[in-house]
């Protein structure tokens, strides 16, 4: 199923921008002051869910589903939502489930997704355009519309609660496709000619001169597949039903506690898995913004 | 681009321009542009192709979740499709949340990216803040707001009480529940435009800004004068990518309100779940979900042609 | 000339493939233990056991199940529990269609009949459950029937949980209306009936009776076919023909209803958290409530007694539901923990005297009749209601938490609301379930 959504195919590429200039050059000093605390306000509007939610876990449960609300509870902070959470759920298990599922969603999507972009940018190669154009049309295809055909099929392979079953259908993503052939294009000839003159065919010139060359592209798209697969939550909770094959936010949706709803166990879980990928963005903030500005990639 | 591209590559190597060695050529590259195809092939049309066929398949038919009823009803689910008022309910809750949630999807995101682009201090906690939701799961958004929106314990009527507004049942009032399912949205999905805006505008040639400023024109003016028609093309985009995203929406509904109260927030892509899944009815179910994916081609090509006219 | 980008030194062609291997050993590994997993040759058997309780009911099923396991070592429980309803069933069905779901899970025995039929459960093997000491003799014969499908056993009832009246002893005392066992007087028809409400309504000042049903199909149905059904009337729901539904009776019960709900006798617009927030508060004298809201009540301090709903109508009738559980149809069968399934439900109905003090009237007779039930007052007042229950009508998309309770809500609660005429509002719930029953059944 293709995990990107929201590209254009169409969407032309930036040209290279000089190093960004505040678009208004000198502004006076009030305006200023007044820009900042709305944007401060802004931000901290933003946060606050984060805020509420993590003041929640780290409260015990009864001091959690008291009235009146406090911020700061009278019976202190403390972790032991977190503990239980750990302890009794199936959240370690479920984190696996996504790391697993995702790494292999973002390794196959690469691989099968750089070999066709090489092969619709540099080979000449009869039904190429049909093959474009269908690929091209297949961007439009939603994925809900997919999804009664797919569980079906998942079921006569026997595939239901599987990874395959997970894995299978995401790995499908047109839009990386033109992304990646994109960047292809604009590799200078000269390389490669070098290479075959040198001797060497098709597949090594496409493994040793234009996949290293291609890093920057390829860890961006890698960053967002695995960022979608992660967070896809549509499939996994078709297609997966036992506790211990759910993904993690499949999992948190589907599995209730048997003593009712806990509600600093909840923020906790919610936290625990929004962990992740707030890393990922955390070490890949570059990339991640950079993609989504310039080339127009998507997460989602 | 990518024509000439390969025309060069073609006339660089042959040695003999003769007649065998090109046809050699061609078919050597025509093997080798299926071999490197082939992985995607064969995933594509398994698990694309097959599938959507196959869809439309069962949507002349009464299969059921169990397997049974295989039997061929030819236009049958349709007709009952478009005759169905739990149907058109649900599509015109799509409708109503792609229209309230794609307004301020766009304004407050120009609004964000304004004022981040000002080149204030501390630019890198705007973009944290604003941008950080957008790397949550649905799941985790939807417990973060549920929590929020409890009638008793939840933030937001704490904070109504505080000014003395009575609470507000946010997910329980069928008036009400659509427009906290668009917050939720809004917060989460926000950051996408705001970061495609700003990087927009820090794409608009500095030049014009600093005519504009010779010509006496104060910061409001330049604004709307120069920043929003440059933007044209950007909004216009968002605008599209935001109707496409919302036209399926599932997630966020299905575990906020499960589609309640009463069926007031229920989106289509969750009929379709349900008519399928709950209900059994997989044939039918496929049938609608062809029906949606009509409204989404239509859609898609008013994009197209919007998009096309404006470069032309 | 286009510019040549810059870049750190890619990685050599070893290294690559060193990479991919890595990758690769790492999700071949992960795939092996994704598919099924090696059998367990000498630990004691995964029995997975899936179901949809939790608040207080949960904790106590929790407890038996600790029980369970803590007991023996052939076989390990694990449970599930998922969101009550209609996520729970969906989940259920789609788990058996794909071949691998729990080996054992609890269903409401009404909503079997949505799943028999389609081969996504398997039946009970008789002569095994009697090796463990389970048999047909050990259950009502209401429920025993109800158990069955195309005549093979699909469900073994862990309880029946019927729609009773709870009533608050001092308040009654003080309207005058105990016998002199400290029993409520005998109440046969509706205008008794509205007597003793108005004079318990007398004595709190607030309501007579307690009965929340805002937004809530189940407690509306509960109510309604407890009377219906106290008519002696059939409700037969047949596939490829209309309702066989008694009109007259359903009006007839439908204004009774809304009757009652005048603002003295009851609320007229209360949810089910009123009204158990009002007995609990003892602003009334009479609750209408299933049975698993006892624990509540008592934990509340409330001097209550409970019995059936009274007989009003001249059938003595009883609307219920039950925890039962069933086999989900697996696609591979794996017969060692099959056979601990057995042995795991026959020590939960023998063990379920525990279920009972949630306010659940077991369904495993030998329990019902023992010693230790019968002093568990008021429950054993009201075990006699698993007699004369009556399941929802038999269909595919009937039972608790199913379309047919939300269909119900939604034409008939304008009619308690006094928002709409009776017979308008049944019509239309009629019609509804005419249309339904026109389409091909698709189980």
């Amino acid at each position: 199923m293709a995990n990107s959504t929201l590209l254009s195919p169409s969407r032309q590429q930036q040209p290279a921008a000089p190093a960004p200039v505040p678009a208004v050059k000198r502004r006076l000093p009030a305006s200023r002051i007044a820009a900042t605390v709305v944007v401060a306000f802004l931000a901290a509007l933003w946060l606050l869910p984060f805020g509420w939610a993590t003041i929640t876990a780290l409260k015990s449960e009864t001091e959690a589903a008291a009235t009146p609300i406090t911020f700061f509870p009278a019976s202190g902070f403390t972790f032991e939502a977190f503990a239980k959470v750990l302890a009794e759920g199936n959240i370690p298990q479920w984190t696996w489930n996504s790391l697993f599922t995702s790494a292999a969603i973002t390794l196959v999507t690469l691989v099968i997704s750089a070999l066709a972009a090489y092969a619709l940018s540099r080979i000449d190669f009869k039904g190429r355009k049909l093959l474009m154009g269908i690929i091209v049309a297949s961007l439009i295809v939603p994925p809900p519309v997919l999804i009664i055909p797919l569980f079906y099929q998942m079921v006569s392979f026997h595939l239901i609660d599987t990874y395959w079953g997970i894995i299978l259908p995401q790995v499908i993503a047109p839009a990386m496709v033109f992304v990646l052939k994109k960047f292809f294009d604009q590799i200078p000839h000269e390389l490669e000619d070098a290479a075959r003159v040198d001797g060497a065919g098709r597949v090594r010139i496409f493994l040793q001169v234009v996949l290293p060359l291609s890093r920057p592209i390829l860890a961006a798209v890698a960053i967002f597949v695995f960022i979608g697969a992660w967070n896809n939550f549509l499939w996994p909770f078709i297609v997966t039903n036992d506790s211990a094959m759910l993904t993690l936010p499949v999992g948190l949706q589907t599995i209730k506690s048997a003593y009712g709803i806990q509600y600093a166990q909840n923020m906790a879980s919610a936290l625990l898995a929004a962990l992740p990928l707030i890393l990922v963005f955390l070490f890949f903030q570059r990339q991640i913004i950079k993609g989504i500005s310039t080339t127009g990639l998507a997460g989602t | 681009m990518s024509t000439s591209t390969i025309s060069r590559r073609n006339a660089a190597p042959a040695a003999a321009p003769n007649g065998t060695a090109r046809a050699a050529s061609r078919r050597r590259d025509t093997l080798h542009g299926w071999g490197f195809m082939a992985p995607f092939m064969a995933f594509f049309v398994l698990f694309l192709i097959w599938p959507l066929l196959h869809g439309a398949y069962m949507s002349l038919t009464g299969k059921s979740l169990t397997g049974a009823n295989d039997s061929f009803l030819g236009l049958a689910n349709y007709a009952e499709a478009l005759a169905d008022a739990d149907m058109w309910h649900s599509l015109g809750n799509t409708l109503y949340f792609t229209v309230i949630s794609t307004v301020p999807l766009v304004l407050v995101a120009l609004a964000m990216a304004g004022l981040v682009n000002m080149g204030l201090p501390a630019q890198w906690l705007w973009r944290l803040s604003f941008f950080a939701p957008f790397l949550l799961a649905s799941t985790v958004v939807s417990l973060f707001f549920t929590w929020m929106f409890n009638p008793q314990l939840g933030l937001l009527n704490e904070l109504l009480a505080m000014v003395g507004i009575p609470p507000v049942a946010w997910l329980n009032n069928p008036d009400v529940a659509m427009w906290s399912i668009v917050i939720a949205t809004l917060w989460w999905t926000v950051g996408f435009n705001f970061l495609l805006y700003l990087a927009a505008m820090q794409n608009i040639p500095a030049q014009h800004y600093e005519a504009a400023q010779l010509d006496g024109a104060g910061g409001w003016r330049q604004f709307f004068s120069i920043t929003l028609p440059q933007l044209q093309p950007t909004t216009i985009m968002i605008v599209i990518l935001q109707v496409l995203a919302s036209l399926k929406i599932f997630d966020q509904v299905y575990q906020m309100t499960g589609g309640g109260p009463g069926g007031a927030t229920r989106s289509t892509v969750q009929y379709i779940f349900e008519t399928g899944f709950t209900g059994y009815r997989l044939g039918y179910s496929s049938a609608i979900s062809y029906i949606f994916f009509g409204l989404i081609v239509l859609v898609s090509i008013a994009q197209f042609f919007i998009t096309r006219k404006r470069s032309a | 000339m286009k510019q040549q980008q810059r870049l750190p030194e890619a990685p050599g062609r070893r290294q690559f493939l060193t990479g991919m291997g890595a990758l690769g050993a790492l999700l071949a590994t992960g795939s092996l233990t994704a598919c099924g997993g090696a059998a367990n040759a000498a630990g004691p058997e995964d029995v997975r056991f899936w179901h949809l309780l939790s608040g207080g009911d949960g904790i106590k099923m929790a407890a038996m199940i600790d029980k369970v396991n803590a007991s023996q070592r052939a076989f390990r429980v694990t449970p599930t529990v998922l969101a009550w309803g209609p996520p729970y069933y969906t989940k259920l069905a789609m788990a058996s269609v794909g071949g691998r779901p729990p080996e054992v899970a609890i269903m409401h025995a009404a909503r079997v009949p949505g799943y028999a039929p389609g081969g996504l459960l398997d039946p009970w093997d008789l002569d095994l459950l009697a090796q463990h000491g389970v048999r047909e003799a050990d259950f009502a014969p209401r429920i025993w029937e109800n158990s069955k499908e195309g005549g093979k056993v699909f469900s073994i009832a862990l309880d029946s949980h019927p729609f009773i009246m709870m009533y608050n002893t001092d308040t009654a005392a003080k309207a005058g209306v105990l016998r002199g066992d400290g029993r409520l007087e005998a109440i046969s028809d509706p205008a008794t009936f509205k007597a003793v409400a108005a004079e318990l309504q007398k004595v709190t000042g607030k309501h007579g009776l307690s009965y929340g049903y805002l937004g809530d199909g189940a407690q509306m149905w509960r109510m309604f076919y407890t009377f219906y059904k106290q008519h002696g009337a059939d409700f037969e729901l047949v596939q490829g023909s209309r309702a066989k539904v008694d009109r007259d009776v359903a009006v007839d019960v439908l204004e009774f209803i809304a009757g009652l709900l005048d603002d003295t006798i009851a609320t007229r617009s209360g949810d089910g958290g009123t009204a158990i927030a009002e007995f609990a508060g003892k602003a009334s004298g009479m609750f209408f409530s299933g049975v698993w809201e006892l624990p509540t009540m008592k934990a509340a301090g409330v001097p209550l007694d409970a019995q059936p709903i009274p007989t009003l109508f001249g059938t003595p009738a009883a609307f219920a539901d039950s925890h039962a559980f069933v086999l989900p149809h697996q696609l591979d069968l794996n017969e060692e923990r099959r056979r601990s399934v057995y042995a795991f439900v026959a020590e939960m109905l023998k063990g379920s005297l525990r279920w009972a003090e949630a306010g659940h009237i077991p369904a495993y007779q030998p329990v019902v009749r023992s010693a230790e039930y019968q002093a568990l007052k008021p429950q054993a007042h009201y075990a006699g209601a698993a007699d004369i229950i009556n399941y929802d009508p038999r269909a595919w998309f009937t039972g608790s938490g199913s379309d047919f309770q939300a269909y119900f809500a939604e034409n008939v609660q304008n009619v308690f609301l006094g928002r709409i005429k009776a017979k308008d509002g049944w019509d239309a719930f009629v019609k509804r379930l005419d249309t339904l029953l026109s389409k091909p059944q698709p189980v």
